[in-house]
C-alpha cells in the first residue's frame, strides 16, 4: 500500500517534482545549456523580416541569410578582414574588370529546385544591380556591366570599370548569396519573411515572429558542415536584457551593451567569455531637412552646435565608446581627423535668435534600447539648453526600420533620429546609404547632393588609397556641411559567449553562424 | 481615528508623501532633469541623499518630483472617475430600466478589458502620455464606482423617505441630490482612498513599461525603470524608485481601511 501511496502523483508531489527540477536549473544552469553540439542559442538584436538579398532590412537578416543562402563567398572569422569561398571552387580576378568564378557541383536548392547554376549566380548579381529592381542594395554592383554565363558551373562577372570595394564590401556579403531563380521567379520576383530554395549550410526551418527563428544543419550540404545541429536565434532588442538571458542559461552568445563591456570584463558571468570588438558602425544623430522647422538652414547648423556629443557618448556608452567625427570609421580610408561644427550652445543660441525660432519643439525618434533612450535623453536635455523642447519617441524594432521609408506615411513628420548603421570594411559601404537615390529608403534625413553622390562614385572606381581618403573625407564635409547630421560613435563591440563555444565573428565581432563551433 | 495606531502611521504616511511633493522645491534644491553624465551613478551621500541615477541627476530630487505627478494623476483621475461613476450610477440606479440595462452593459464590458492591454491599445492610438495615464484609470475606475452607486441607488429608490419626496412633487434631480446622493456616497469615499494606490501603482507601472509619462519629466515608475536596466551598475536607484511606492500604497492602504472601521465599525478586524 505503502508503496503504491508514494507513486501516486498528488498536487504535492508535482510541486515537490517540479521544485527540485527547478532548483537544478539554478544550482547547476550549465545543464540547460546546448553545450554538445546540438544547439545553439544566440541572440539577435531585431526580428527578421525580409530573407531576400537584394532588399534586407537589417544585418541580423544578413546573418541568417549567409547561413541559408550560399553565397559565392564569406568573409573569415578572425582579426584580420579576409575572404573564403563557400559556393565556389574557384573565384579569381583575370583583370581590373573580370572576375571568373567556377561553381562547387555539390551545392543544391531545396524543395526541388535543382543544382545551384552559373545561370542563377548570373541571376542573382543581376537581379541586386538592376535599377529597375530598385534594390537599395544596387551600389553594391554599381560596376557591373553583366555576368557571363560559360557553361553550368561556370561564368564570368564583367565590370565597367575598376571596383574598389568588389572583394570587401561586395563579394563576401550577404548581397552576393546566390539564389534560384526558378525559385524567386515562382515566388513572383520578391521574398518575404519566408525563404525560397536554400542552399547554405543550414536551413531555415521555423520561424515564430517576435520570439524565434530556427535553423538546422541542411542535410544536403556536401562540404564543411556548420558546427551545431540547430540554431536557435532569438530576437531581443534590449542588449542589457540579453545579458540577463545569458546569464539565466538561455542564451550561448550575445552582443552586450557597449555600457556593460567594463562590468562584464572585470566580472564575467559564469562560464562566460567577454570579448571587445573594434566596431566599424556608425551612430549618430539625422535631421530630416524636409521637414519643419529643419528645412531652415540655420536651424539645422544650430542643432549640430547644441549637441554635445561627447557627453551623449559618455553617459550612453559609460566611457566604454569614444566620439567620432564621420560615418567612417579609424583605419578605413576616408576618416576623419575631426568635426567642423563641434559643441558650441552659445553659437546655437545665436543661430536660433537669428531666425527667431524661440518655443521650438521637436521630436526625436529611437530604437527602443536603454543605449538609445540614454543618447536621447543627453540630446534631449542638449536642445533644452539652447531653448528647443524635444520629445522622445521611442519604437520597437519594426516599426523603426521604417519610419524613414518613402512608402510610409512618418517620413513627412519625422524631424531627429538616432540612427545605427551596421558596416562593412569599406568606405564607400558608408556613403551608399546617404546619396540621393537612397532618399527614402535608407537617407531618411533626406540629404540630397549630387556632389556627394558624385565623390561616392568616383571613391568606388578609384583604387589608390590616398586619393580615397582625400574623396571619402571630403564626401563627409558635405554630409557635415548640409547641417543633416552630428555624429556620435562609431560603438564598440561587447560579445558575450559560453566557453563551450567558440564563435564565429567577424574582426567587428559581427556573428557568422555557419563558423560558430563547440569547444 | 487618530486612536487607531493603523490610522495614526497611514495618515502620517500620507502626510509624508504630500508634503514632500508639494515642497518638493523646497526640499531639493537640485533640478530634477539636470543631467550630468560624469556624476552617473554617485551613490547615496550629503551631496546627492538617495545618489544619482545613469544621467547624473539627483534621484531624492527625482523621487520628492515624481511624487508631484504620482499624486496629480491619483488624485485627479480618481476624483474624475469618482464624478462620472456616481452620475452614470445614480442613472443606472434611478433611471428606467432599460438605460440600466444599457450602462450595466457598458460598465461590464468596460470592465473587462484587462488594464495593460487597455493601455496599450491606448497607447498605440495616441502615443504615450500623462494623459493616457489619466484616461485609462479613468476607463478602469468608473464601472467599479459606477456599479456601487447603482446598487445603492436601487436599494433607496422605494425608501420610504425618497417615496414621500417624490409624492410631495421633489424632482428627480432633487430626490437624487438631496436624498439619495448623500446616503451613497460614504463608501465610495472609502473605496476612493484605497483605490489611490492602486492608482499610484497603474501610472508607474506605465511610466516603467514607458507607456506613461515622457522623459524628462521624473516618474517613480520610471525611475524604477532606470533601476532595472542598470541593477548591476547600482541598487539605489530602484531603492529610490520603490521606496516612495510603497510607502504611498501603505499610506493610503491603512487611511482606507482605518476610514471604513471608522464609518462601518462590523467589518473592523476584518
Amino acid at each position: 500500500m505503502g508503496g503504491n501511496k508514494q507513486r501516486q502523483l498528488s498536487r504535492r508531489n508535482l510541486l515537490l517534482s517540479a521544485g527540485a527540477l527547478g532548483s537544478t536549473g539554478l544550482f547547476a544552469p550549465h545543464i540547460a545549456w546546448s553545450q554538445d553540439g546540438k544547439i545553439l542559442k544566440v541572440r539577435s538584436y531585431s526580428d527578421l523580416q525580409i530573407l531576400d538579398p537584394a532588399f534586407r532590412l537589417s544585418a541580423p537578416e544578413g546573418d541568417i541569410m549567409r547561413a541559408i543562402y550560399a553565397g559565392l563567398a564569406t568573409n573569415v572569422p578572425g582579426d584580420v578582414w579576409d575572404w573564403k569561398a563557400v559556393s565556389v571552387e574557384s573565384l579569381e580576378q583575370l583583370d581590373e574588370l573580370t572576375v571568373a568564378f567556377k561553381l562547387r557541383d555539390k551545392i543544391g536548392f531545396t524543395d526541388g529546385f535543382g543544382q545551384m547554376t552559373a545561370e542563377d549566380v548570373k541571376f542573382s548579381i543581376e537581379r541586386v544591380a538592376n535599377p529597375a529592381n530598385e534594390s537599395p542594395y544596387a551600389g553594391d554592383w554599381a560596376a557591373l556591366k553583366e555576368v557571363e554565363v560559360k557553361d553550368t558551373l561556370s561564368g564570368l562577372i564583367h565590370l565597367k570599370n575598376a571596383f574598389a570595394p568588389l572583394w570587401t564590401s561586395t563579394l563576401p556579403t550577404t548581397t552576393c548569396s546566390i539564389l534560384s531563380k526558378a525559385a524567386v521567379e515562382a515566388a513572383g520576383g520578391k521574398i518575404g519573411a519566408q525563404p525560397v530554395a536554400q542552399s547554405g549550410q543550414y536551413i531555415l526551418t521555423e520561424w515564430t515572429p517576435k520570439q524565434r527563428t530556427i535553423l538546422r544543419r541542411n542535410p544536403d550540404w556536401a562540404y564543411e558542415p556548420g558546427g551545431y545541429d540547430e540554431i536557435q536565434i532569438i530576437p531581443i532588442e534590449d542588449p542589457a536584457t540579453a545579458e540577463l538571458g545569458f546569464e539565466a542559461g538561455d542564451l550561448d552568445h550575445t552582443w552586450t551593451a557597449v555600457s556593460s563591456i567594463s562590468r562584464l570584463k572585470e566580472n564575467p558571468p559564469s562560464g562566460g567569455v567577454v570579448l571587445e570588438k573594434p566596431s566599424l558602425a556608425y551612430v549618430w544623430l539625422g535631421i530630416n531637412k524636409d521637414v519643419a522647422p529643419f528645412d531652415n538652414p540655420n536651424i539645422r547648423r544650430a542643432v549640430q552646435h547644441a549637441i554635445d556629443t561627447e557627453s551623449v557618448v559618455e553617459a550612453a556608452y559609460f566611457g566604454a565608446a569614444t566620439t567620432s567625427t564621420g560615418i567612417i570609421a579609424p583605419g578605413l580610408p576616408g576618416h576623419r581627423d575631426k568635426v567642423l561644427y563641434g559643441y558650441d550652445p552659445d553659437k546655437a543660441r545665436e543661430l536660433l535668435a537669428a531666425e527667431g525660432a524661440t518655443d521650438l519643439s521637436v521630436t526625436l525618434d529611437i530604437l527602443n534600447q536603454s543605449e538609445r533612450l540614454t543618447a536621447a535623453q543627453v540630446v534631449q536635455a542638449n536642445l533644452a539648453d539652447v531653448g528647443i523642447t524635444c520629445e522622445i519617441k521611442q519604437n520597437d524594432s519594426g516599426t523603426f526600420w521604417t519610419l524613414g521609408s518613402k512608402d510610409g506615411d512618418y517620413w513627412d513628420k519625422l524631424q531627429l533620429i538616432i540612427g545605427r548603421f551596421s558596416m562593412e570594411p569599406d568606405p564607400s559601404w558608408a556613403t551608399a546609404w546617404f546619396v540621393p537615390e537612397q532618399i527614402g529608403v535608407w537617407n531618411w534625413e533626406r540629404f540630397d547632393s549630387q556632389e556627394f553622390a558624385d565623390l561616392h562614385a568616383q571613391g568606388m572606381v578609384e583604387t589608390d588609397p590616398a586619393k580615397r581618403d582625400e574623396i571619402y573625407k571630403q564626401a563627409q564635409d558635405i554630409m557635415e556641411e548640409s547641417g543633416c547630421y552630428v555624429f556620435l560613435t562609431h560603438e564598440v563591440t561587447g560579445v558575450l559567449h559560453r566557453d563551450t563555444v567558440a564563435p564565429g565573428l567577424k574582426p567587428n565581432g559581427e556573428p557568422l553562424l555557419g563558423d560558430f563551433k563547440p569547444v | 481615528m487618530l486612536r487607531e495606531p493603523l490610522g495614526v502611521l497611514g495618515i502620517s504616511l500620507v502626510l509624508l508623501v504630500v508634503l514632500g511633493a508639494v515642497f518638493a522645491d523646497f526640499l531639493a534644491s537640485a533640478d530634477p532633469s539636470k543631467i550630468s553624465p560624469r556624476n552617473r551613478f554617485s551613490s547615496p551621500g550629503f551631496e546627492h541623499l538617495a545618489g544619482t541615477d545613469q544621467l547624473g541627476r539627483d534621484l531624492f530630487s527625482r523621487v520628492l518630483h515624481g511624487g508631484q505627478i504620482a499624486l496629480a494623476v491619483a488624485l485627479g483621475s480618481t476624483a474624475v472617475s469618482l464624478l462620472i461613476g456616481m452620475v452614470l450610477g445614480l442613472i443606472a440606479g434611478y433611471g428606467p430600466r432599460w438605460l440600466d440595462n444599457l450602462l450595466i452593459l457598458v460598465f461590464d464590458a468596460m470592465k473587462s478589458f484587462p488594464t495593460v492591454m487597455l493601455a496599450l491599445a491606448l497607447v498605440t492610438l495616441f502615443g504615450p502620455s500623462l494623459t493616457a495615464v489619466v484616461v485609462v484609470v479613468i476607463l478602469v475606475n468608473v464601472p467599479g464606482y459606477a456599479r456601487i452607486i447603482r446598487t445603492q441607488t436601487i436599494a433607496l429608490k422605494s425608501a420610504e423617505y425618497v417615496t414621500a419626496a417624490q409624492s410631495m412633487g421633489a424632482s428627480t434631480a432633487r430626490v437624487l441630490r438631496v436624498h439619495i446622493l448623500p446616503n451613497v456616497i460614504g463608501p465610495l469615499l472609502i473605496l476612493a482612498s484605497m483605490d489611490i494606490p492602486v492608482v499610484i501603482a497603474i501610472e508607474a507601472g506605465m511610466s516603467f513599461l514607458g507607456l506613461g509619462v515622457r522623459p524628462p519629466t521624473p516618474s517613480w515608475g520610471a525611475i524604477l525603470n532606470d533601476g532595472f536596466a542598470n541593477i548591476r551598475e547600482s541598487y539605489w536607484i530602484v531603492v529610490a524608485g520603490g521606496i516612495p511606492i510603497i510607502l504611498t500604497t501603505l499610506g493610503f492602504t491603512f487611511l482606507g481601511e482605518t476610514l471604513r472601521d471608522v464609518f462601518d465599525p462590523r467589518l473592523k478586524g476584518r
